[in-house]
C-alpha cells in the first residue's frame, strides 16, 4: 500500500476516533497509569456506563502516559460539547462521578478536572498547554503521548506520522544522514555522541549485511522516558529505525528491549504487525526498493545490556559482557557486521526531525546541545513525570516550574541526574544550563535523562552508597577494577555511615575511583565512581561528620511534636514509641533509618542530625 | 597482510598490521604485564593491567584489545600508568586471598613448612596447591613494595570437588576468563562460561550442572591455562611444578594422541597437550588416568613362579628359565598368545615373531578396551577342545572357565587379577610411560613413544621379556635386539589398530574405553566410574552404626570446622590442655586434635578441625548426625595456669580454640587474662566473640594488616611483657610450629616468664607407646603425648621438631583421595 492511501484510512480512524459531537474517554494506562489503578478505573467508568446506558455510545480507549504521572490514573473525558477535560487521580469511585457528573448531566466533575484539553475554556480550569507543568515543556518526542491510540498505527500516521520517512526516501541515505547531523541531534542514550556522524560511519563501511539496534534496554533506577514513548507511540521510534536503517544501509533492525517492560514488548509487537500489513517493512518499502526487517530481542535485565557491546553479544547468544573498543560496531558490531545502535529517544526524534525538517529541529536547544530532551522527573518533589524540554533550559525552571518545587517546601539539596553513572548537582546550582557541557563541568552528566530531586534532609553519602550498591551488584564481573572496585567502594561506604571509618578512608575512595575510571573497560565501570565522586565533590563535609565518629539517626523534637501518632503508625519497626499527644522517642536500636517518620510528620518535628555515635 | 611501523617508548617498530599493541611491544622485547592476555586467545581486556598512553587516543587503553596503527605513538611507562597498574593489581588481589604473599615472614615460612597443607579452600597462598605455577604470585612477589594494601574480600563460594579429576576453589578464581576462552577455542561451543554477575560472577557450565553432564569432554585445558589455583588437577595439584616434560604418545587407545608427560622425580604427575589448538586435546583418559594408573601402588612389581601350588617370587632369570622350560614342550602349535592391539610396534612385533616364528603357534591382539569376555569364539572353541594346550596372556585377556581347560598359563601384566593368580609364570611388565619405542595410531601414522621412565621395582618392558625369552628357547640370533631402535629396524608395514568407533576425546560418554590389558579402568582410577565406566562393586560391609554422634557442624571460617560431638566420658574428665584422638572411620588414620570446650552435663565436647590434609578431610566430609569411628581422650597432661596472676593467652590458626578452656578456667579463678590472636587475614579470625567474655582485652594480629595490628602474636606478647600494667607472668602459645617458634624467639629475654607451647610432632597413638611424638626439651627426650603436649618454648629443640614434622611429605601428598566418593561426600553438607 502506498502512503496516499494509508494516509485516507489514517484520515477514516482518526474521524471515528475524534467525532465531533460524540463523547468518549481516554484512560492513561501505561505502566505508570496502570501501576496506579488505571486499569480498576477503566474497569469502574465501563461499569459506570452500562449503568447509564451508555456502553455503546461512549467508546473507552487506552492511551500513553501524557506525562503527569503525579496525576494517575488520568482520565480525560470528552462531552457532546467536544470539550475535552482531563481528570487527575481517578479512582474507581471518582470514575462512576465523572460518568454521571460530565456525561449524564454535563456537568465537569470539578473537584478532579486538571485542565481543559482542548475545547471551549471552562471558568477556574487552565487549558492544558498553560498548565505550570506543561508550559516550559516543548513536546517532541512525547508528541503523542496521551493523545493517541498506541495500539493504532493510523492514529500515528494522521498526526503526521511516516512523513519522515517519506521524506528520507526522497532524499536518499547520504541526504538523510546529512538531514541528520544538521539537525545537531546528538545521542539521548547518555553519552551524547553525534548521531548523523555515527550513522555516517556506518553507511561508509562497505561490508554488508549492516545492522541497527534500537537500544531499549533502559536501565537506570529512577529512569522510565523509553518506556513511555514506546508504551504510548511505539511508531515514533519504529519510524526513526527505518530511517536509520535506510540511511546506513541495514537490512535488519533490532530492538533490544528489557522483558520487565511487557506493555512496551506488546505494543511494539503489534506495531511491527501493522507495519508489516500496511508494507512499511518487509520488501520494496513504498516502492522505493528498500528492504528492511524488524525483530525484537528481549533482555534479561541486565543492567551492563546496555552497554552497546554486551548489547550485541546478547543479541548473538553470547553473555552480556562489554568488550574493548575499537573495533566500533559502525566498522565490526552485530555478528561483526557494522551496526548502528541508538536509543529510543533518538530514534523518535529522527522521526520527528526528517517530518519537519533539521533547520526546524535546530530551533530549539542551544549551540551545541540542540533539540529537546526528556526526563523522568522523580523524587521529593511536588510533581513528578515524564517531561520534555528544551536543551539549556535552566535546572531551576524544570524543578520549580514543571516540578512545581520540592515537596513540603524543603529547600532542594541536590538533583541526581544520569543514574548510577551521573553525579549529584548541589541545589546552589540550580540555575546550571540543562544540556550536555554543562552538566558534565558540574560533574554529572546528561545520562539518559534519570532526574531525581533530594531535599535537605537527605544524606548525601546514603545516596552514593545506593548507587554503588547498584552498580555493584550490576558490574558483569568481566575487568578487575570494576568488579572489584564498586565491593571495595561500596564496603568503605559503610564503613562511613556506620562511623567506623579510619582516617585516609577518603584519600582510599579517591583512589580506587580513579583507578575505576581510568581503567575500568566499559561505562560502566569508569562511570560508576561518579556518584561517590560528586557527592565528595559538593558534599565532602557531609563525610567528614561521619569520620569524626559521628552517625546520623533520626530524632524527635519533644517541643515541636504533637503526638498525632503519625510517625508511629508509619513506622515499619515498631521503633516509635509515645502516648497520644505526647511527644514520641524513637527506639535508635529497632531504627533502621528508613526516614519514613520524617516524611509523615506534619509538624517538621522529626529532624535527621549527625550525633556522636555513643550516644544512642 | 601490510606492515605497519608505529613507536614504542620511543623506538620504531614494524609489525604486521593486525598485530596489536602489545605483541608490538613484545616484538621489541617489552614487557607489559598482563594476565588474561595468552598468545593462543583472541584479546579480552578484562585484568587492564596492559594500559598504555597513546596519543592521541583519550583514556588508558589496553595494549591486548588496541590495534596497532600506522604512525601510532605509544607510551607503556609513566607515573600514572605505574600507578594505575599497581591499583589494579592491589584491587585484583583483594578478591584473591593473597596473606602469604604480604607477609613479613613469608620465606622463613615458606622453609619451615615442609608439609604443604593439602587443604580443599585454599586461603592464602601457602596453603595453595597452584602455589608454585602461580601467575599472579610472581607479579605480585616482582612488584616492588607489595603495596596489597585493600583488605581481602573473600567471597565464600562453595569449593566443587564433586567433579572427577578437577576441583574448583572459585575463591582463587579472578576471572581472566583464560578457561572458557580456551574451551571455546578447543570446542567450538564451551562448556563452561562466566554466569552471574559482578561479585557472584563465576566460572561454571550451564545451569550450574556438573561438568560431566556440561559436555565437557576433560581434555584439561582449562586446569593447564589457569594462572591461578581456581580449576586444578586433583591428582597433579600438591606434587609442585613438575621438574621435566617428555614429549611422548598415549597408548590408551588407538588414537595414539601425543602430549607431554610431565614428570617429578621421574614420575608421571600429569600430562599436558602439545598446543592448545582443537587437533591437539587429549580425552579424560590421557589427560587424567593415565598418570594415576602409572602411580598405581598396587602393581605386579617381581616375576613370580608357581611353586608346590603358590606363586613365589624369583629373579628375573629364573622366571625366565622356568617360562622358556615350560613353552618348549609346546611347539606343536598348541601355543597362543594373547596382546594388545594398542601396544608399542616393538612389543607387538616380538610377540608376533615369538608365537609365529619360534613356537610355531598363533597370537591374537584385543581390540583397545576389550577384555577376556570379548575373546573371539574360534579361539575359546580352540582352548575347549584342547588344540589350544598353553596361552601366554599380556593382561588379564582370558576367562576364568578357559583358564582351568589349560596345561600351562603364563601371564605378563601390570596389574594383578585372577588371571594372573592363577597362572604358572607371572612377569611383571613395564607400560606406557615406562616404555621406549614407536607406536602406529589409528589412521597409520608412526610416533615415538618415551624415553623410559623408571618401572617399579623388577618390572621390564614385554618386548625385553620376550627377547630373553625367545633366546632361552633356542633363537640365538634375538640377542641383537638390544634397544628399541634394533627391533624398530625389523618392522616392515605392520597393521595399524583398529580405530574406536567414537574418539575417546570427543566425550567422555559411551566414547571412553572400559578397559586397558583387560582390567577395568575404573577399578584402577575410580574417577572414572563418573563417566560410567563398568567396575566391579566392591564387596558389601556391613555399615556399622556405632561411634561418637555429631550433634553440630560448622565452618565458623573458611576452612575451619568446629565439632560438637557427644562424647560424656571425654566431657566428663577433660582439663585445660589436654586433647583427643579421632579416627574418621575404622579404617582411618589417628588424629590429635586440643579440645577446645567440653560440657560433662550434656556429655558434649567441642573441638575444632583445619582441614589440611586426607585425615582431616575425611573428618570435615562428615556432617551433623554422622557418627566419628573413634573419639579417644582426654589425653595429655593437663595444663593449670591458675596458679599466675596474668596470662597471656596466644592462639593463631587452629590453636584459636586450643586456649579457649584456657581463658574460661583463668577468669573463673578470677586472673588476668589477655588473648592475642592471630591468623593470615580478617576473614580466618573465628571464635573471637566466645574468648572476649572471658578476657580483660583481645588483641588481633593479621599478615596482611587487614585486621588489628599487622604482624604476628609475638608483637603483642613483647608488648605485654613491656608494659607496667599488662606484665604477664605466664604466657600460652597455640598454633602452628612456626608461629609457637617466633613467640619463644622474641620473648626469650623474659625466660622468666613461661611460655608454653602445645607440640605437635607426628602422633600415632597418643598414649605413649609408640614413641613417634618424641621431642627434645631442656636437653631431654620427652614424647608429646604424656610429658606433653606442653613444655616451656624456651626449652623446645624447634629445628629437630620441624624435621621429624617433614618426615612423610611425600606419603602425604600421595595418600590424598583421588577417589570420587569422598568428594562427592564431602560437597553434600
Amino acid at each position: 500500500m502506498n502512503l496516499f492511501a494509508i494516509r485516507e484510512r489514517a484520515r477514516a480512524a482518526w474521524a471515528a476516533f475524534a467525532l465531533p459531537g460524540h463523547p468518549r474517554i481516554l484512560v492513561g494506562a501505561a505502566t505508570c497509569g496502570r501501576a496506579a489503578g488505571a486499569m480498576e478505573v477503566k474497569e469502574a467508568l465501563a461499569a459506570a456506563l452500562g449503568e447509564h446506558g451508555l456502553t455503546d455510545s461512549v467508546p473507552v480507549f487506552e492511551v500513553g502516559c501524557n506525562g503527569l504521572c503525579y496525576a494517575e490514573p488520568l482520565v480525560e473525558v470528552t462531552g457532546r460539547d467536544n470539550r475535552r477535560v482531563l481528570y487527575r487521580n481517578v479512582d474507581a469511585r471518582i470514575a462512576a462521578r465523572l460518568v454521571e457528573s460530565h456525561l449524564v448531566q454535563g456537568e465537569p466533575f470539578m473537584k478532579r478536572a486538571l485542565c481543559v484539553v482542548e475545547g471551549n475554556p471552562l471558568e477556574g480550569l487552565p487549558k492544558w498547554a498553560e498548565l505550570p507543568m506543561i508550559r516550559p515543556q516543548e513536546r517532541i518526542v512525547t508528541r503523542n503521548l496521551g493523545f493517541i491510540d498506541p495500539g493504532e498505527m493510523l492514529h500515528y500516521v494522521n498526526r503526521g506520522g511516516y512523513t519522515g520517512l517519506e521524506r528520507a526516501l526522497a532524499l536518499g541515505p547520504k541526504g538523510t544522514v546529512e538531514e541528520v547531523t544538521r539537525s545537531g541531534l546528538r545521542g539521548r542514550g547518555g553519552a551524547g555522541f553525534p548521531t548523523g556522524l555515527k550513522w555516517g560511519f556506518a553507511r561508509k563501511t562497505p561490508t554488508e549485511p549492516k545492522y541497527v539496534i534500537c537500544n531499549a534496554d533502559e536501565g537506570d533506577p529512577g529512569a522510565f522516558m523509553d518506556r513511555s514513548v514506546l508504551e504510548g507511540d511505539p511508531h515514533a521510534m519504529l519510524e526513526g529505525l527505518l530511517i536509520a536503517g535506510y540511511a546506513v544501509g541495514a537490512t535488519v533492525g533490532y530492538i533490544y528491549i528489557r522483558s520487565e517492560y511487557p506493555l512496551a514488548v506488546a505494543r511494539l509487537a503489534q506495531a511491527i504487525e501493522d507495519l508489516r500489513a500496511y508494507g512499511l517493512v518487509g520488501e520494496n518499502i513504498l516502492g522505493s526498493g528498500f528492504a528492511f526487517e524488524i525483530k525484537i530481542k528481549k533482555g534479561a535485565g541486565a543492567f551492563v545490556c546496555g552497554e552497546e557491546t554486551a548489547l550485541m553479544a546478547s543479541i548473538e547468544g553470547h553473555r552480556g559482557m562489554p568488550r574493548a573498543k575499537p573495533p566500533f560496531p559502525a566498522v565490526s558490531g552485530l555478528f561483526a557486521k557494522p551496526t548502528n545502535i541508538n536509543n529510543v529517544e533518538t530514534l523518535a526524534a529522527v522521526s520527528a526531525i526528517l517530518e519537519r525538517g533539521a533547520d526546524w529541529y535546530t530551533g530549539f536547544g542551544t549551540e551545541k546541545s540542540r533539540g529537546t530532551k526528556t526526563f523522568s522527573l522523580a523524587g521529593q518533589i511536588r510533581r513528578t513525570g515524564l517531561i520534555e524540554v528544551p536543551m539549556g533550559i535552566p535546572l531551576r525552571t524544570i524543578i520549580e516550574d514543571i516540578g512545581g518545587g520540592v515537596d513540603r517546601d524543603k529547600a532542594c539539596k541536590a538533583v541526581q541526574t544520569g543514574g548510577p553513572s551521573g553525579g549529584c548537582i548541589p541545589g546552589h546550582l540550580l540555575d546550571l544550563p540543562v544540556d550536555y557541557e554543562h552538566l558534565a563541568e558540574a560533574g554529572s552528566i546528561m545520562g539518559s535523562g534519570g532526574m531525581v530531586v533530594m531535599d535537605e534532609d537527605t544524606c548525601m553519602v546514603k545516596v552514593a552508597r545506593y548507587f554503588l550498591s547498584f552498580t555493584e551488584a550490576e558490574s558483569c564481573g568481566k575487568c578487575v577494577p570494576c568488579r572489584m572496585g564498586t565491593q571495595h567502594l561500596l564496603r568503605l561506604l559503610d564503613t562511613i555511615l556506620a562511623g567506623e571509618a579510619a582516617p585516609g578512608t577518603l584519600e582510599q575512595l579517591r583512589g580506587i575511583c580513579e583507578t575505576m575510571k581510568c581503567a575500568s573497560l566499559c561505562g560502566l565501570g569508569q562511570t560508576a565512581p561518579n556518584p561517590v565522586l560528586t557527592t565528595l565533590r559538593y558534599f565532602e563535609d557531609e563525610y567528614s561528620h561521619y569520620l569524626a565518629g559521628e552517625v546520623r539517626r533520626y530524632r524527635i523534637e519533644a517541643e515541636s511534636c504533637e503526638g498525632c501518632r503519625a510517625c508511629a503508625i508509619a513506622c515499619p519497626t515498631g521503633a516509635i514509641t509515645g502516648d497520644r499527644k505526647r511527644p514520641h522517642i524513637i527506639d535508635q536500636e529497632a531504627c533502621i533509618l528508613c526516614g519514613v517518620c520524617l516524611q509523615s510528620c506534619r509538624y517538621n518535628a522529626v529532624s535527621f542530625v549527625f550525633e556522636e555515635k555513643a550516644a544512642r | 597482510m601490510k606492515e605497519i611501523t608505529l613507536t614504542i617508548d620511543g623506538q620504531p617498530v614494524r609489525v604486521d598490521g593486525g598485530a596489536s599493541v602489545l605483541e608490538a611491544a613484545k616484538a621489541l622485547g617489552i614487557e607489559v604485564p598482563s594476565i588474561c592476555s595468552h598468545p593462543d586467545l583472541p584479546a579480552y581486556g578484562a585484568c587492564r593491567m596492559c594500559v598504555v598512553e597513546i596519543e592521541g587516543v583519550r583514556g588508558f587503553p589496553t595494549a591486548c584489545t588496541t590495534p596497532a596503527a600506522d604512525g601510532m605513538v605509544v607510551r607503556t611507562e609513566s607515573e600514572t600508568l605505574r600507578r594505575l597498574r599497581e591499583n589494579t593489581l592491589e584491587l585484583m588481589m583483594s578478591g584473591h586471598p593473597n596473606a602469604c604473599l604480604v607477609c613479613d615472614y613469608r620465606a622463613v615460612c615458606e622453609k619451615h613448612k615442609p608439609t604443604p597443607s593439602k587443604a580443599g579452600t585454599s586461603t592464602r597462598c601457602g596453603l595453595c596447591g597452584n602455589r608454585s605455577e602461580c601467575d599472579l604470585r610472581e607479579i605480585v612477589l616482582a612488584t616492588p613494595g607489595r603495596n596489597l594494601g585493600l583488605p581481602t574480600i573473600y567471597s565464600h563460594k562453595k569449593v566443587e570437588r564433586d567433579d572427577p579429576f578437577i576441583e574448583r576453589d572459585h575463591n582463587l578464581c579472578i576471572l581472566c576468563g583464560l578457561c572458557w576462552r580456551i574451551c571455546d577455542k578447543i570446542h567450538g561451543q564451551p562448556a563452561i562460561s562466566i554466569v552471574r554477575r559482578g561479585k557472584e560472577a563465576r566460572i561454571a557450565a550451564s545451569f550450574d550442572r556438573s561438568w560431566v553432564d556440561s559436555g565437557c569432554t576433560f581434555c584439561g585445558a582449562c586446569v593447564d591455562i589457569c594462572p591461578t589455583g581456581t580449576i586444578s588437577d586433583r591428582f597433579a595439584k600438591w606434587h609442585g611444578h613438575p621438574d621435566n616434560k617428555i614429549l611422548s604418545t598415549c597408548m590408551l587407545c588407538p588414537e595414539g594422541c601425543s602430549f607431554y608427560e610431565m614428570t617429578e622425580n621421574n614420575q608421571v604427575v600429569a600430562t599436558r597437550m602439545t598446543g592448545f589448538a582443537a587437533e591437539d586435546r587429549l580425552c579424560a583418559l590421557g589427560r587424567f588416568a593415565y598418570p594415576q594408573l602409572l602411580q598405581d601402588r598396587d602393581r605386579i612389581n617381581r616375576p613370580l613362579l608357581r611353586e608346590s601350588g603358590e606363586l613365589i617370587p624369583v629373579s628375573q632369570e629364573e622366571a625366565v628359565d622356568a617360562l622358556g622350560a615350560a613353552l618348549d614342550g609346546f611347539r606343536d602349535g598348541s601355543f597362543l598368545f594373547l596382546g594388545n592391539d594398542t601396544e608399542l610396534r616393538e612389543t607387538k612385533h616380538l610377540y608376533r615373531s615369538l608365537a609365529t616364528d619360534v613356537l610355531k603357534g598363533k597370537y591374537h591382539f584385543m581390540a583397545a578396551g576389550s577384555g577376556a569376555a570379548d575373546l573371539p569364539e574360534t579361539i575359546a572353541e580352540k582352548i575347549e577342545n584342547g588344540t589350544i594346550r598353553a596361552v601366554l596372556s599380556a593382561g588379564d585377556l582370558l576367562p576364568a572357565e578357559l583358564r582351568e581347560r589349560l596345561a600351562f598359563l603364563g601371564v605378563i601384566d601390570a596389574f594383578p587379577s585372577a588371571l594372573s593368580a592363577s597362572a604358572d609364570v607371572v612377569l611383571p611388565a613395564s607400560i606406557l610411560a615406562e616404555t621406549t619405542g614407536t607406536f602406529r595410531d589409528a589412521a597409520g601414522t608412526v610416533k615415538g613413544v618415551g624415553p623410559a621412565l623408571p618401572a617399579p621395582a623388577h618390572a621390564r618392558p614385554e618386548w625385553h621379556w620376550v627377547r630373553d625369552l625367545a633366546q632361552r628357547l633356542g633363537a640365538d640370533d634375538w640377542r641383537r635386539y638390544r634397544y628399541a631402535p634394533d627391533v624398530t629396524r625389523t618392522i616392515g608395514d605392520d597393521p595399524a589398530p583398529a580405530p574406536l568407533r567414537t574418539r575417546p576425546r570427543d566425550s567422555v560418554k559411551d566414547a571412553l574405553p572400559a578397559r586397558f590389558r583387560g582390567h577395568l579402568l575404573a577399578d584402577r582410577v575410580p574417577a572414572l566410574r563418573a563417566f560410567g565406566l563398568p567396575f566391579t562393586p566392591p564387596e558389601a560391609t556391613a555399615t556399622e552404626k556405632r561411634g561418637f554422634l555429631i550433634r553440630r557442624k560448622e565452618e565458623i571460617a573458611p576452612n575451619f570446622h568446629s565439632f560438637l560431638v557427644e562424647a560424656p566420658e571425654i566431657a566428663r574428665y577433660a582439663r585445660p590442655g589436654q586433647f583427643i584422638m579421632v579416627m574418621a572411620a575404622e579404617t582411618s588414620e589417628r588424629v590429635p586434635f586440643t579440645l577446645t570446650d567440653w560440657d560433662p552435663e550434656n556429655g558434649t565436647i567441642l573441638f575444632i578441625i583445619e582441614e589440611t590434609g586426607r585425615s582431616s578431610r575425611e573428618l570435615c566430609a562428615l556432617r551433623a548426625g554422622e557418627r566419628i569411628a573413634h573419639v579417644s581422650g582426654p589425653l595429655g597432661a593437663p595444663l593449670d595456669l591458675t596458679g599466675a596472676n596474668t596470662v597471656a593467652l596466644a592462639g593463631g590458626c587452629y590453636g584459636i580454640g586450643a586456649i579457649y578452656p584456657f581463658a574460661k578456667a583463668l577468669h573463673k579463678a578470677g586472673k588476668r587474662v589477655f588473648v592475642v590472636l592471630e591468623a593470615s587475614s580478617h576473614f580466618l579470625i573465628y571464635f573471637e566473640d566466645e574468648l572476649r567474655e572471658f578476657c580483660e582485652a583481645i588483641y588481633f594480629t593479621t599478615r596482611d594488616g587487614s585486621m588489628g595490628r599487622r604482624g604476628a602474636v609475638h608483637d603483642v606478647l613483647v608488648e605485654l611483657l613491656q608494659s607496667d600494667d599488662k606484665r604477664p607472668d605466664a604466657m600460652a602459645a597455640i598454633g602452628c610450629t612456626l608461629m609457637m617458634q617466633m613467640a619463644t624467639e622474641a620473648t626469650r629475654p623474659w625466660s622468666d616468664v613461661p611460655l608454653h607451647v602445645a607440640l605437635n610432632p607426628i602422633m600415632i597413638d597418643g598414649t605413649g607407646m609408640c614413641g613417634a611424638c618424641r621431642v627434645s626439651v631442656g636437653g631431654e627426650t620427652s614424647f608429646a603425648c604424656v610429658d606433653g603436649p606442653f613444655f616451656d618454648g624456651h626449652e623446645v629443640d624447634w629445628a629437630e621438631l620441624a624435621s621429624r614434622r617433614g618426615a612423610f611429605v611425600q606419603v602425604e601428598v600421595e595418600a590424598m583421595p583421588q577417589n570420587g566418593t569422598l568428594a562427592a561426600h564431602a560437597c553434600r553438607h
